[in-house]
């Protein structure tokens, strides 16, 4: 989230678009109606008309997997009726950046842009990039008339998305069209604020990144980044899923985004050197420029004393994974399908029933030779060899169960949407033989380390980390862990005379202070603050409880710490103009006070309000800096050719559609995902035998795939069976009634579920022809309830295939079948 | 019998306000100790289907059309606490009270299981425990007991969107009053529960017409004791009546009878 | 002509009744043990079945004969109706204990039937029922103990009870009044629930008086009945008397019927078509048409088999109106949410069992106690 859960009251205009807060956020939802009571309107756009539709003052209904095209024709319309926020455009965007002249888009290239290999199905991004100038920097036209600008070739982009067109692929009327973007494009006026809500109904797509990208390019177009009641916001889905990736759960990343090594890089220069952005723009603040200091404190914080400069801080010990390679989840169940490795944790996870095409995944755990569940229970996974169709005698896994304790079992941090991480308290003892994860962790690192100590292939990495939280794991000691310690006394030697910025063996005060040179360790730069120490008191800012509300915002600075140093809505200094005047006075992020004495620098100027995007002042002010200071160059992307399937969003169809071919072009799909062969693996596009679009998605009573839910019986009372829902128009074809029992059959699987018919489903006109979406939740698995009635994962169905950059399965998008029972 | 509005506790259920969420019906489960039945899934995600001995509360999914788009709306039912209560006048035996919290609340040592409490409720909230061999009326109890402590019910206190507006039953029909005035065209102009059944300390207001909700239209807008009240309290008057007429016709009568020559 | 004491007891029919009673113990022995609804198939919705329908309310309205007999003879002092007075009596008690017992064993907490006594409620019919069954059930009790005291030769007890059965009649005259219309204001509280067919404020009224009617029809028919079982032919004239006052209140009734039908939902409405409708009709056609054509006939009231029909009708055609207030004219309001009532064949047993113990009873009393006059040599 650019923003947070509480400033959604902030906006004039929520636009909720690929999820259903109502129903999985509903505590969420009492800010937008927060902000509805002020007046504000609620727009939903949702292949179904769903609890936050009912709230909503305009509902538009789209096909799944069309969201570009709806998102696309929007861009069209804010262009041509020249409602996006001129000044800001220009001076913050990248908007007046010319592009290389060689760049192509969709428009010329039949659906691709320039630069594409077929074979290996990925771009060569040559022609993307910006024609530099003398000066080392990218030319622009401020007066966004070059044909090369970012500017022009937006409007080029999307000149196709005409309404027309845009209704016929997404099957939205087109009066709807217009007046969703009407009512949308209203908030690019200086004083108005729109923000946007989605989650998985953007993500799980094989254009899921692009979903968010036209939006992102919507958002900046509307001058709705960085101010009170705008943004883009993610909301977040398992309560610490936020946390867990800022801590580095994904293959890629390490703790704090630093992406993970690759075995090609030689040592820490070259990592450096790779990860770290340039700008030859003094104006430019390029945060990431101090990357060595991140990842050398990252270093020092997991090889403590045995990191030293001499030896790279031990950067050859960090586990790297193979030049290009892909370890993704499905790319994981590949390979466990194809008996490529042996061994498994499923750590707080049920892969049987939320992993896309629960079949191949089910089979796959079948090729293993041990698995350890680590769970609160056991579950689908745990049991898969005595699952459906599963014959025990010929599974030769063995499975561990490893009992776990709750959250309400264990202490410490989770971190949600709002980037916001509170600390929690044991409530009870755990159950049992349960042990807080980090215990199991803990206890499973010792015994490892142990039998390195015997030997082993590698050991300097296990035996070289820091590891002395105690034999009961001490969850304070890795929360200051990651907050990081000055490992000597460490000055600013910028300032005449250096000025001391944290005693030796102190928890540090910020990122700001960490050091490149080893003498600061940090876990995870963007938590350095969360647990530090002021006039050598140690102050756990995560679990203070303050309730003031000075701005009347929102803010609450003071109840936990959210990174980045307890900046609440990122890029604020976007929420001004050029002189540091709020473009919105009646809600005011940041102001640039000019009098004012700055209390670190005794000059006069200084922000006031929130935390500032860093001190420095205003763009138009000297030394200012532009707003957008993660970005290399400093201003927002609207042209981003930063990820694998395109600089603009491009309109392509679901890997299974209904369509013989697109309606935008040439391309039916995205020329840059990747295909599956197995013939578990098969997709039907356009096929009469899966003629329905279908969608997942979540129940209020259940809580993903439903473990930890359909076994309270107050939630399976509400919610016993699973069901899918269909149109009357759909339903009177198929002779199905409400209550009936039908059979969902995709290419890989079926399920039976309760018909639920309603008006809630329309049938959708799509490029003349009449197009049945259903949709189910996928909360069931076999194991509980023990009633063939209440039905198996709807994961049975969903296809192998991932977003291009992301590779989150298209869970949201693909076709199926639906016969009476 | 009589409550004053300043001191008894009512709320104001806005029904533009509610999500569906069902954490109302969770959290009266959950302060109550109530048990579960058997669900299926049906048309709708309504469950269970009525209210029941286990089941104080529940979100009735309502699904209407309006000009062919879909009208979606979520019902919280559950007991009305009448101000004059028909349950609670019907009971022979007082295990059925309303309290000066406000509260309908039911004395369990008291009852004798005739279950006319279910027959006069004209919003058929009482409900029996058939199953039990020494069975309990359930119903809503207005969490009776937090009310005790200054706290809210359960249902309220739970509901992330403010859909209960809880407060003394003079402040609820204020702001109910306040919400139709200071948004106009927003609710249809009628206070479910303002007039219904003689007033209730649960009211409603809406943006979709109360019938199409499923509301109880039928619901008589007088104070349901009366109705029977007005019966009883002509007893005395029968009994003079009866009793003088009796003994006024037997002395004449006896008297012809014994002109007449009659013996006895 | 047999004497009374010479009244076979194991009659085919009475083995058949005691079986029912024996049927009915083990079902009652069952609910006691698991519940109502292990026993009934009552619900939320419904939460009277047939146990009160004709139970309580039928057996109420069945005992009216024994105030209206007992007034006839010591009130009025119509001495032609002393012979039946005792039977009446007895009839009316056994109606009562049928309907005591049968709220018994329908409230959910039997053992705490005693409660009403001490919980006062003034403010609730319910209350005044209760308060009334344990009165006049009292009342009738005193009313019938002379035969028992000459059974059993306590003369001054015998002496004592006639001393005051003057004022006991007329205070069970005032029990049944108020009772009889208590009941009928039990459903005042359902404005909106009841069809309003039935429902009115007049309803305690309209109970009143289909009570008098159906006690009326039910003495005359115990004496036909009983007369044929025990060999006693019953008086001409007293069957023609009870006929008339059959008839006047039959008319009454009939008058009360359509004008508060006309008042309230429109004539049209008993023409609807709908199974509340024909229901009233039914009960109509059943309680007054069909008695007031045959009673219409001057033969009627010379013919006992006719009387006997008309008398069957009656009674019969009264229940009909029990079941309606109580079941009929509130399912289609019920059952709107898609829950219905039919009796469970354990609920049947029950009523057939309560039936046939009133029966035996009183058979066991004519057969020990002195309740039908002497046959006459
Ligand atoms: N009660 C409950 N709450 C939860 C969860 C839960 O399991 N239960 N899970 C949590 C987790 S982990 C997550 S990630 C979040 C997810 O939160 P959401 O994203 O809100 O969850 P979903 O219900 O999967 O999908 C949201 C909506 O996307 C719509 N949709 C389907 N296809 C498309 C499409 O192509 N375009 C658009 N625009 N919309 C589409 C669906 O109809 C659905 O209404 O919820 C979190 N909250
Ligand atoms: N078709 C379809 N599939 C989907 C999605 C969809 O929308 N549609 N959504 C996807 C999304 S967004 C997500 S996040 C995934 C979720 O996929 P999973 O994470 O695999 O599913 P969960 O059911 O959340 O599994 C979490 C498990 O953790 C256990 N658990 C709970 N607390 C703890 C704890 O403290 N420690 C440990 N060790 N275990 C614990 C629970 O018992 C449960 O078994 O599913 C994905 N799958
Ligand atoms: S489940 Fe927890 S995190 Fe999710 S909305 Fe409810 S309270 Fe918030
Ligand atoms: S709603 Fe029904 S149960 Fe509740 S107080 Fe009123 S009459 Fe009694
Ligand atoms: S069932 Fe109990 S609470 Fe209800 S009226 Fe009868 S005695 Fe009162
Ligand atoms: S007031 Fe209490 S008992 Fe009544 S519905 Fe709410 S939580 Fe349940
Ligand atoms: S908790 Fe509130 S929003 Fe949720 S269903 Fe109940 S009343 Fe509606
Ligand atoms: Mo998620």
């Amino acid at each position: 989230m650019t923003n947070h859960w509480i400033d959604f009251k902030n906006a004039d205009v929520i636009l909720v678009m690929g999820a259903n807060p109502a129903s999985n956020h509903p505590i969420a939802m009492k800010w937008v109606m927060r902000a509805k009571e002020k007046g504000a309107k609620l727009i939903v756009v949702d292949p179904r008309f769903t609890q936050t539709a009912s709230k909503a003052d305009l509902f538009a209904p789209m096909r799944s997997g069309t969201d570009i095209a709806f998102l696309g024709g929007m861009i069209k319309y804010i262009l041509d009726n020249n409602l996006y926020f001129k000044d800001y455009v220009v001076n913050y965007t990248n908007a007046p950046f010319l592009v290389n002249a060689d760049f192509k888009g969709p428009g010329e290239l039949n659906g691709l842009f320039s630069g594409y290999d077929e074979k290996a199905r990925k771009y060569d991004k040559k022609t993307w990039g910006y024609q530099m100038g003398e000066d080392g920097m990218p030319k622009k036209d401020p007066t966004l008339k070059s044909p090369n600008c970012a500017f022009q070739l937006l409007k080029k982009q999307y000149s196709r998305y005409t309404l027309d067109k845009v209704s016929s692929i997404t099957g939205t009327p087109k009066d709807k069209l217009e007046a969703v973007y009407k009512l949308y494009g209203s908030t690019g006026k200086r004083d108005k604020a729109g923000t946007e809500l989605y989650a998985m109904g953007w993500t799980q797509h094989s254009v899921g990144t692009q979903n968010i990208r036209a939006m992102a390019i919507i958002q900046l177009l509307l001058g709705n980044i960085g101010i009170a009641g705008g943004g883009i916001n993610a909301l977040r889905g398992e309560s610490n899923v936020q946390g867990s990736t800022d801590q580095g759960l994904l293959f890629h990343l390490l703790p704090g985004y630093n992406a993970t090594p690759s075995a090609s890089l030689k040592d820490l220069n070259a990592y450096i050197e790779k990860f770290t952005p340039k700008t030859k723009d003094p104006k430019s603040v390029n945060w990431l420029s101090n990357r060595a200091k991140y990842i050398t404190s990252y270093l020092k914080a997991i090889y403590g004393a045995k990191a030293t400069k001499e030896n790279d801080f031990g950067f050859a010990w960090l586990p790297k994974i193979d030049e290009g390679q892909n370890a993704s989840w499905l790319m994981l169940f590949d390979k466990m399908f194809k008996g490529q490795f042996e061994g498994f944790f499923a750590w707080g996870q049920n892969p049987a029933c939320s992993g896309a095409n629960a079949n191949k995944t089910r089979a796959a755990l079948g090729k293993l030779k041990w698995m350890v569940n680590v769970n609160l229970f056991d579950n689908e996974t745990a049991s898969f060899w005595k699952g459906p169709g599963m014959n025990p005698k010929d599974i030769q896994t063995e499975v561990f169960m490893l009992p776990c304790a709750s959250s309400i079992e264990k202490e410490g941090s989770i971190t949600n949407s709002s980037r916001l991480a509170q600390w929690r308290y044991k409530a009870i003892e755990p159950i049992g033989q349960s042990k807080p994860d980090a215990e199991i962790m803990n206890e499973l690192f010792l015994k490892v380390r142990e039998l390195y100590k015997k030997g082993g292939k590698f050991p300097e990495p296990i035996l070289n980390l820091t590891w002395n939280y105690g034999k009961k794991i001490n969850i304070h000691d890795v929360a200051k862990e990651i907050n990081g310690y000055y490992l000597e006394d460490v000055y600013d030697k910028k300032a005449t005379p250096p000025k001391l910025l944290g005693k030796k063996g102190e928890l540090c005060a910020s990122f700001v202070h960490l050091q490149a040179d080893g003498t600061t360790s940090c876990g995870n730069w963007l938590f350095s603050q969360s647990y530090t120490q002021k006039e050598g008191k140690v102050i756990n800012m995560m679990a203070r409880r303050g309730k003031t509300d000075p701005t009347g915002l929102g803010l609450f600075p003071e109840w936990a710490w959210c990174w980045p140093v307890n900046r609440k809505v990122i890029y604020n200094r976007a929420s001004v103009d050029m002189n540091g005047d709020p473009w919105d006075q009646k809600r005011p992020l940041l102001k640039w006070d000019a009098v004012k004495e700055d209390p670190v620098s005794k000059k006069p100027g200084v922000w006031v309000g929130d935390v500032p995007d860093g001190p420095a002042p205003p763009m138009a002010k000297d030394p200012g800096k532009y707003p957008f200071i993660m970005m290399a160059e400093g201003k927002g992307a609207l042209y981003g050719p930063g990820l694998n399937d395109g600089p603009f969003p491009e309109h392509y169809e679901a890997l299974e559609c209904p369509l013989e071919e697109s309606l935008m072009s040439k391309q039916r799909i995205n020329p840059t995902i990747k295909i599956f062969g197995e013939k578990e693996d098969a997709f039907y596009s356009c096929d009469m035998r899966y003629p329905y679009v279908a969608t997942t998605y979540r129940v209020t009573e259940h809580w993903q795939t439903g473990v930890m839910s359909r076994h309270t019986p107050w939630l399976l009372e509400m919610q016993p069976q699973q069901f899918v829902e269909m149109s009357r128009e759909l339903a009177a074809d198929k002779g199905i009634k409400g209550g009936d029992r039908v059979k969902v059959k995709s290419g890989r699987g079926e399920i039976f579920a309760v018909a639920v018919v309603t008006s809630r489903f329309k049938p959708f006109k799509i490029g003349g022809q009449t197009v049945h979406q259903v949709g189910m939740p996928w909360c069931f698995g076999w194991q509980y309830p023990n009633d063939p009635k209440a039905g198996d994962s709807a994961n049975l169905l969903t296809p192998t295939v991932g977003d291009a950059n992301t590779m989150i399965p298209e869970s949201k998008a693909f076709m199926v079948n639906v016969e009476k029972a | 019998m009589a409550t004053n509005d300043k001191k008894t506790k009512g709320v104001l259920v806005d029904l533009t306000r509610c999500i569906g969420c069902r954490g109302c019906q969770v959290a009266c489960k959950s302060w109550n100790e109530r048990s579960v039945t058997p669900t299926a899934v049906s048309g709708s995600f309504t469950n269970p289907k009525q209210l029941n001995a286990d089941t104080y509360t529940h979100i009735r999914f309502v699904e209407n059309e309006k000009d062919g788009a879909p009208v979606w709306s979520f019902v919280k039912d559950q007991c009305m606490h009448c101000k004059e209560p028909a349950c609670a006048s019907a009971c022979p035996v007082g295990a059925l009270k309303k309290t000066a919290s406000g509260a309908v609340t039911y004395t369990f040592e008291k009852c004798i299981g005739c279950r006319y409490c279910m027959l006069a409720c004209p919003f058929y909230i009482p409900k029996y425990e058939w199953s039990k061999v020494l069975p309990w009326v359930q119903k809503c109890t207005f969490c009776s007991e937090r009310l005790g402590e200054d706290k809210q019910p359960a249902c309220v206190k739970v509901c992330p969107t403010g859909t209960m507006f809880f407060g003394n039953l003079d402040d609820v029909n204020g702001e109910a009053e306040k919400r139709i005035k200071q948004n106009p065209g927003k609710y249809v102009n009628h206070i479910y529960g303002k007039e219904e059944a003689g007033g209730t300390s649960w009211i409603y207001l809406s943006a979709v017409p109360f019938d199409a909700l499923g509301f109880n239209m039928k619901v008589m807008r007088v104070k349901h004791p009366d109705l029977t009240w007005n019966y009883i309290s002509k007893i005395p008057a029968v009994v003079g009546l009866v009793l003088t007429a009796g003994a006024v016709t037997w002395a004449i009568t006896r008297r012809m009878n014994a002109e007449k020559g009659d013996k006895s | 002509m047999k004497s009374h004491s010479e009244i076979k007891m194991w009659t085919p029919s009475t083995v058949l009744f005691v079986l029912l009673i024996a049927l009915g113990g083990i079902v009652i022995a069952y609910r006691l043990l698991y519940g109502l609804g292990a026993a009934t198939n009552l619900n939320d919705r419904f939460p009277w079945g047939l146990w009160i329908g004709i139970d309580v309310l039928g057996g109420v309205a069945m005992a009216a004969g024994g105030f209206l007999i007992a007034g006839a003879v010591y009130i009025l002092n119509w001495k032609k109706y002393k012979p039946i007075v005792r039977p009446a009596i007895l009839n009316a008690f056994f109606g009562y204990a049928l309907a005591a017992t049968a709220i018994m064993f329908d409230i959910g907490l039997p053992h705490r039937i005693w409660h009403p006594v001490v919980m006062w409620q003034i403010g609730s019919v319910m209350w005044v029922v209760a308060i009334h069954v344990v009165l006049y059930t009292t009342t009738l009790a005193t009313e019938s103990s002379p035969m028992v005291f000459e059974k059993f030769k306590m003369r001054g007890a015998l002496r004592a009870v006639e001393k005051i059965m003057v004022p006991i009649v007329l205070f069970g005259i005032l029990l049944s009044v108020l009772h009889q219309s208590s009941l009928g204001a039990v459903y005042l509280i359902t404005p909106g629930k009841l069809s309003h067919l039935w429902y009115n404020s007049s309803l305690p009224t309209l109970f009143l008086i289909s009570a008098i009617m159906m006690g009326l029809s039910m003495v005359s028919l115990e004496s036909i009945i009983s007369g044929r079982a025990f060999g006693h032919a019953p008086d001409k004239d007293i069957l023609s008397g009870l006929a008339r006052g059959v008839l006047i209140t039959t008319v009454v009734y009939l008058l009360a019927k359509i004008s508060f039908l006309a008042t309230g939902p429109g004539i049209g409405a008993a023409f609807a078509g709908t199974m509340e409708a024909n229901m009233y009709l039914l009960e109509m056609a059943v309680s007054v048409l069909l008695p007031l054509a045959l009673l219409a006939m001057k033969s009627t009231l010379e013919s006992e088999s006719r009387l006997l029909l008309v008398n069957i009708l009656v009674v019969v055609g009264v229940l009909i109106n029990r079941m309606n207030v109580s079941i009929f004219g509130v399912y289609r309001d019920q059952a709107a949410t898609g829950m219905s009532y039919f009796p469970s064949f354990m609920e049947f047993i029950v009523t057939l069992s309560f039936i046939s113990m009133a029966v035996v009873g009183f058979k066991i009393s004519v057969k020990y106690f002195r309740v039908l006059p002497d046959p006459k040599a």
